[in-house]
């Protein structure tokens, strides 16, 4: 019975793994040096996915209604031949694909390279590869098995130490700049010549790591106690928030001082897209409407901007004049911008926000789709200047100061980024807040309680407009020109990606969404060709695994397991009586 | 209260970020060097790039090398390439160089994109020992975006591709940007011509365009040259790239039975309208440009066949002894293929006139470094005159096109010149203008 | 602003300002303007100096039925997995995509060896069984592995998946088969037109349509009088008391995901023998314009996906150039997505549960 859980779990990753390896992220990368000269990345992902089929096999189950830890010898088993039956089925891919050959299966499949053979064989012949790739895999789900019911004191420091350094692997393009900044010597970490952490490095920072971990469990409790102070009862900040917040400012506000201006230019697009996230997550955190249109209220921002501070058309061989163009300062036009996207926000969302949820996401979609369109047309070119778009947007000036500039334009977003997080969390807090949540928990009670479901409605819808209006006006600066390549649908899903990855309702989870979102595919530019991928596969995972997002929202997080809530009570409650009477 | 201060916080931090972006600085500007030469890089507005010595002199390229487009960056990649090894006199798979210091090449991918572009002109305009840079493969990522980063910092943005004439209008043209691909004003005349004249004979047209600045560039210049030689444009409708369905545009287009249709757009909408076209309107000849000549469009059309593709007539240079003597055989020798796109010989070119400019206006100092002031170089390429390169005798404008005379040809499917194509790829049409021939 | 369903509690606290019928006065203004601009456009476009011929209007009408017949397979999907679980699949153009795809490489492989134009119908059943097996296989890994555990979950939660599997699944071809499209061969029987009444149609139009109908025919055939049907139906109205009666949920859900992946392969290799050419992007387009399609003809109701299907189809194809041309407004056909979008909007803003809905929206 174990045996064919395990298989079954196994099977899965053999499957997984195959997926890897058809789709490129194994073959592309077999160059891309993480640790030392061993290392790389497609190595790491071809025992990734026995090494999680382990994790899981060896994960405490719920049996006869009790929850019950693996041992150390089913952990073994389990992982072992979880990792083999994974490992058997790559093993039978390689073999199928030597065997009718591999330019049979190149004519279908793109990846299926001779790179790619020869890596998975271990330039072997297929039979002896496959038998490694068997005994590979054996052993990484026999260490995932074993690292899962390790008990908490080890498994934590271990899971920390190799997380952290496959990060600091991953971002060898990063962090070397910002050592040369500060001026500390990075040799011993990043091998010149491979472009990975050299293994030094890497002990020590896994050593660090792990270090860091278990004072964290060890005192990490005492500590925050001493600053916890009284619980989250009335208005006002706790400490331990207050003194994180400032920490993490303080970070933000140092980090294009560190890092250069390359990575300065993707920390500004971060800060876009987590304004964007800050006005889409009181639509759709606090509001609870599902908006897949957001890009309307972006393009809206960004081309009235331009319209007012007196951008110009684009295109050749037509007068550079728009049919409306003002001159106004920046910041004298932001109000007006935000004003208008208010207002378009009302006027777009009063009739259809009596629409139940999936009909409003195809409405907004729709909406954001004619936006798409009408910015590129033919006939809006005399407005918007067509495909070609605009260009000479204001830089945002002070008195001469310019913010177009990489690290210039970083904080100016960054300002706006707090502005926009501070209304945002008082907003949460405010009678307003209150109705959203209850608007959204139980829609028909609330209305039956005096709120009026569609005055609070449009008002979110309009107040998340003015921010990502807000956005659109940042990256119209950011970037000096407009065209309507850069405002397809893709940009509403993406934004909605961050808030859910974050989650919903959560501030600093729209910060760490668009940091994961935005900001790592930014500096991994080598991923670029995956990065759609990722996010679908991450938005998934997010929703069945863990739909409260990264950093949840308390409150959040409760009414998505609400069902299993209600489902341990209903257990807890019925336990004295169960003692005596047959399940 | 609380929030009072709260909001006392706040107001400071704000203060703080702001004083600390006015005191700023990336790693960028030229120091000064003392050189002699008569230039005083202190007080140049863009500054020297200094390469110290036994250092290379950094060549930046930003040009598409994933996605769909890879093969027309990375052929130039290659070119550039070439370029540097030939310093050297010879093909001989060593790098030449520049006055005693090798060339490194920074390649940064531009994604065919206003966005990609963005991104690869920060990076390059990042690097202060950037000296030049060839690109960028797509006008996209040109107009507006690379040309303006990089011209902000004074870095020549010299491309091998961009064609769009938006990038060297007089009112939209950044004076750090130059071309050898030559303007599709031309190219758009060309085709106007041939249309008009004696193969053709035609006195109606109409015409499709799609998002991209390539095409609205090339669309204009044949309705402007069509019109002002006699002929009516009886439609333009406008596409997407990435639609499918053209049924409706064309059927549109047909109400007005044009003689000729021409869409210069890209392979995968091209095809398509190629081969909605044959049923909808069987009697106007197809007429489209450089974008859409590519093996990919021959196999889905089935050898395109009846339809005319204008394109820089390589022939004129192929028959250049020292391009298919020299040059293709080191090209497919260094990358174990034949050429991949049209545009390598212009990126060629240009990297071989800037490496000429740097070493014409570099200040060797006294300690082997060296000083290369940015507005001379910039100077130096703007005043390329009557230099014989690959692609034929160069000569730059103040505007920043450098190819003068241009030679198109217009080539009949199946026989278009590139993999793929069958029978006789010898163009039925061809000529030369300069700019000035045409509106 | 008042809403006439609004509670007792809630009218009590608003203004008198906001207790006039606002939606209703709104409404009707809204709906005076469109019927103006509507017979306002129409009427200047037939009467223009450049106008149409007749021909222009039968060849776009034809185009535009043959497309929607198209989409009206790919909007029954979206209707059924609807009105079992209440649920959007926004993945379903990539299911009608990777049946396309799939079918690809079966129908080159025929077209080089010459078997698709030796014996070209039993070719075509082989291709369309592969696509079909491609599509279903993909829509039951979805339900199975998306969509199965998020069963209790809020509502935002599914939808929000569907969309993360949809990326997902483009990009996944886009890495197996790359970016660029594939030529799809079409056999030498399909090619050409045939002269219906007068009319000149393309054959594959033709079959087109015939196929649609047939598929439509035996759908409803099979929801109203088989077994399996009949449990489709129960599931559909109250999920829990079909279980009560024996029936296997699960399983029922399952069958309808594959009847959904079944439509849409056999759409697949349709659009791809229409269009010939496949690519990982082109289940994007038509999936978007299917779900306007069934929410367009009332979702959850087969009637209204197949009505909304033509609907659509048509109003792409003549509605820009009817309307709009009158207006004076240059390249009417790029505005083509952008004006049934606005149908759409306006539909759901007069009749909320589409055109064979009750014409009252359901609340959450």
């Amino acid at each position: 019975m174990d045996a064919r859980r395990w298989i079954r779990a196994g099977a899965l990753g053999g499957v997984v793994t195959i997926f890897l390896a058809l789709v490129g992220l194994i073959g592309n990368f077999t160059g891309l040096r993480l640790v030392g000269e061993q290392i790389t990345f497609a190595r790491l992902m071809l025992v990734s996915a026995p090494l999680v089929a382990g994790l899981i096999v060896a994960a405490p189950r719920i049996e006869g209604g009790t929850r019950r830890a693996a041992t150390l010898s089913e952990a073994i088993r389990g992982g072992a031949v979880a990792g083999a039956a994974a490992g058997a089925v790559f093993a039978l891919g390689i073999l199928f694909t030597d065997w009718i050959g591999d330019e049979r299966v190149r004519r279908i499949f793109l990846n299926v390279s001779p790179q790619l053979m020869e890596f998975v064989t271990f330039e072997q012949a297929a039979g002896v590869g496959a038998a490694i790739i068997l005994a590979l895999s054996a052993a990484a789900g026999l260490l995932g098995g074993v690292l899962r019911v390790a008990p908490a004191t080890i498994r934590r420091p271990v899971t920390a130490a190799l997380s952290v350094t496959l990060l600091f692997g991953f971002l060898q393009r990063v962090i070397p700049i910002a050592f040369d900044q500060i001026g500390l010597e990075r040799d011993w970490l990043y091998s010149a010549s491979l472009g990975g952490l050299t293994w030094i490095g890497a002990l020590v920072i896994a050593a660090a790591s792990a270090g860091v971990s278990i004072v964290n469990s060890r005192y990490g409790s005492r500590l925050r106690g001493r600053f916890a102070g009284r619980p989250d009862t009335g208005p006002g900040v706790r400490p331990t928030t207050l003194v994180l917040g400032a920490a993490v400012l303080g970070l933000l506000i140092a980090a294009p001082q560190l890092l250069g201006s390359v990575i300065s230019e993707v920390l500004g697009s971060v800060m876009v897209f987590a304004l964007l996230g800050i006005g889409l997550n009181i639509v759709v955190g606090y509001a609870g409407l599902l908006d897949l249109g957001y890009v309307f209220f972006f393009a809206l921002g960004a081309y009235a901007v331009a319209l007012l501070t007196g951008a110009t058309l684009n295109a050749f061989g037509i007068a550079p004049e728009p049919a409306i163009s003002l001159g106004l300062n920046f910041y004298v036009a932001i109000p007006f911008v935000m004003l208008l996207a208010a207002v378009a926000g009302v006027l777009v969302g009063a009739p259809v926000l009596r629409l139940r949820g999936d009909y409003l996401a195809l409405v907004t979609l729709g909406l954001g789709e004619m936006v798409t369109v009408l910015v590129g047309s033919p006939w809006l070119v005399p407005l918007v200047g067509g495909p070609s778009g605009m260009r000479g947007i204001t830089d945002a000036g002070i008195g001469g100061l310019g913010f177009r500039q990489p690290q210039q334009f970083y904080y100016l977003a960054l300002a706006f980024v707090v502005l926009a997080m501070f209304v945002s969390w008082r907003l949460a807090a405010s009678r307003i807040g209150r109705a959203w949540t209850a608007m959204r928990e139980d829609e028909q009670t609330a209305d039956a309680m005096g709120i009026n479901i569609v005055r609070f409605k449009l008002l979110a819808f309009a107040m998340g407009g003015a921010v990502g209006s807000l956005g659109g006006a940042l990256f119209a600066v950011k970037i000096g020109s407009l065209t309507p390549a850069s405002f397809q649908v893709l940009v509403s899903i993406q934004v909605l990606g961050l808030v859910i990855l974050g989650g919903m309702g959560s501030l600093p989870g729209v910060i760490v969404g668009a940091l994961v979102l935005v900001g790592l595919p930014g500096l991994l530019r080598e991923f670029e060709e995956y990065r759609l991928l990722a996010y679908g596969a991450a938005v998934v995972a997010v929703m069945v695994l863990r739909p409260e997002g990264l950093v949840p929202n308390v409150r959040r997080s409760r009414e998505l397991h609400e069902e299993e809530a209600e489902q341990d009570a209903w257990v807890k409650a019925e336990e004295p009586a169960a003692e005596g009477t047959p399940a | 209260m609380k929030h009072r201060s709260w909001v006392t916080t706040l107001a400071m931090v704000t203060v703080m970020a702001i004083v600390a972006a006015s005191c700023a600085d990336d790693t960028g500007g030229g120091g000064g060097g003392d050189g002699d030469g008569g230039v005083d890089c202190a007080a140049e507005e863009f500054g020297c790039v200094e390469v110290a010595a036994g250092e290379p002199i950094n060549l930046g390229a930003a040009q598409v090398i994933s996605g769909a487009d890879a093969n027309l960056g990375q052929d130039q990649v290659n070119a550039i390439e070439l370029a540097i090894d030939y310093r050297d006199g010879t093909f001989d798979q060593t790098p030449g160089q520049v006055l005693g210091h090798d060339v490194q090449l920074t390649v940064e991918d531009e994604l065919c994109s206003a966005e990609g572009g963005q991104t690869a002109g920060t990076a390059l305009a990042a690097d202060a020992s950037i000296v030049g840079v060839i690109g960028t493969s797509c006008s996209s990522a040109s107009l507006g975006v690379a040309d303006t980063i990089l011209g902000d910092k004074g870095i020549l943005l010299f491309s091998g591709s961009t064609t769009s004439p938006a990038l060297t209008d007089p009112a939209l043209h950044n004076p750090f940007f130059a071309r050898t691909a030559h303007n599709d004003r031309i190219q758009g005349a060309i085709v106007a011509e041939f249309s008009l004249g004696d193969d053709l004979g035609a006195t109606t047209a109409a015409t499709i365009a799609d998002e991209s600045p390539y095409t609205q560039g090339l669309v204009a210049a044949f309705e402007a040259n069509f019109e002002a030689g006699g002929g009516t444009i009886t439609g333009s409708e406008q596409v997407n790239s990435e639609d499918t369905d053209f049924k409706a545009p064309l059927r549109t287009l047909a109400e007005a039975n044009p003689e000729v249709l021409y869409f210069p757009i890209f392979v995968a909408a091209c095809s398509l309208i190629i081969k909605q076209a044959a049923d909808i309107m069987p009697e106007t000849t197809l007429v489209v440009s450089d974008g859409c000549i590519a093996t990919d469009t021959l196999k889905n059309t089935g050898g395109a066949q009846g339809v005319y593709a204008s394109a820089p007539d390589v022939s004129a240079f192929a028959s250049n002894e020292f391009y298919s003597g020299e040059f293709v055989p080191a090209y497919q020798e260094a990358y174990a293929t034949a050429p991949l796109s049209v545009f390598h010989a212009h990126s060629f070119d240009a990297t071989t006139i800037l490496l000429d400019a740097v070493e014409a206006v570099a200040i060797e100092n006294d300690d082997g470094s060296l000083s290369i002031p940015r507005q001379a170089l910039r100077d130096e390429v703007f005043s390329t005159e009557g230099y014989e390169g690959m692609i034929g005798t160069i000569t730059c404008l103040e505007t920043g096109d450098c190819a003068t005379d241009v030679t198109i040809g217009i080539f009949l499917g199946p026989g278009w010149d590139v993999e793929g194509g069958t029978g006789d790829t010898s163009p039925v049409y061809t000529d030369t203008k300069s700019l000035d021939d045409v509106l | 602003m008042a809403d006439s369903e609004a509670s007792p509690a809630a009218v009590r606290q608003m203004t008198r300002f906001e207790r006039l019928p606002w939606r209703r006065i709104i409404l009707l203004v809204l709906g005076v303007v469109i019927v103006t601009v509507v017979v306002l456009g129409v009427f200047r476009t037939l009467t223009s100096a450049q106008r149409f011929s007749g021909d222009y209007w039968i060849d776009q009408t034809v185009n535009g039925l043959a497309q929607g017949a198209i989409l009206a397979m790919i909007a029954l999907g979206y209707s059924l997995v609807y009105g079992i679980l209440r649920m959007i699949n926004f993945a379903h153009g990539e299911v009608f995509m990777a049946g396309a795809f799939g079918s690809f490489f079966f129908a080159d492989a025929y077209v080089q060896s010459g078997f698709l134009n030796r014996s070209p119908v039993l070719a075509l059943l082989i291709v369309a069984a592969v696509a079909i097996s491609v599509s279903v296989g993909t829509a039951v890994l979805l339900e199975r592995l998306a969509y199965r555990p998020l069963r209790n979950a809020p509502r935002l939660v599914p939808l929000i998946t569907a969309i993360g599997a949809s990326l997902f699944l483009q990009n996944a071809f886009r890495g197996f088969f790359g970016p660029q499209p594939y030529p799809f061969p079409k056999p030498q029987i399909l090619a050409g037109n045939i002269t219906l009444l007068g009319i000149p149609v393309q054959r594959i139009q033709v079959l087109v349509l015939i196929i649609a109908v047939i598929c439509m025919v035996i759908l409803q055939w099979f929801v109203s009088a088989t077994t399996a049907g009949r449990s489709m139906r129960a599931v559909a109205q109250d999920k829990e008391i079909a279980s009560l009666m024996g029936i296997h949920v699960d399983r029922v859900i399952v069958m309808t995901f594959a009847i959904g992946g079944v439509l849409a392969g056999i759409a697949g290799v349709l659009f791809s023998l229409t269009f010939e050419q496949v690519q990982f992007t082109m289940g994007f387009r038509p999936g978007i314009a299917a779900f306007t399609a069934a929410v367009l003809g009332g979702i959850g109701s087969i009637g209204g996906a197949a009505l909304g299907g033509f609907v659509i189809g048509l109003l792409q194809a003549v509605g820009p150039s009817l309307l709009l041309t009158g207006f004076g407004i240059p390249s009417v056909n790029s505005l083509r997505d952008a004006f049934v979008f606005l149908v759409l909007v306006l539909i759901l803003v007069f009749r909320p549960g589409g055109l064979l809905g009750s014409g009252e929206a359901e609340k959450m």
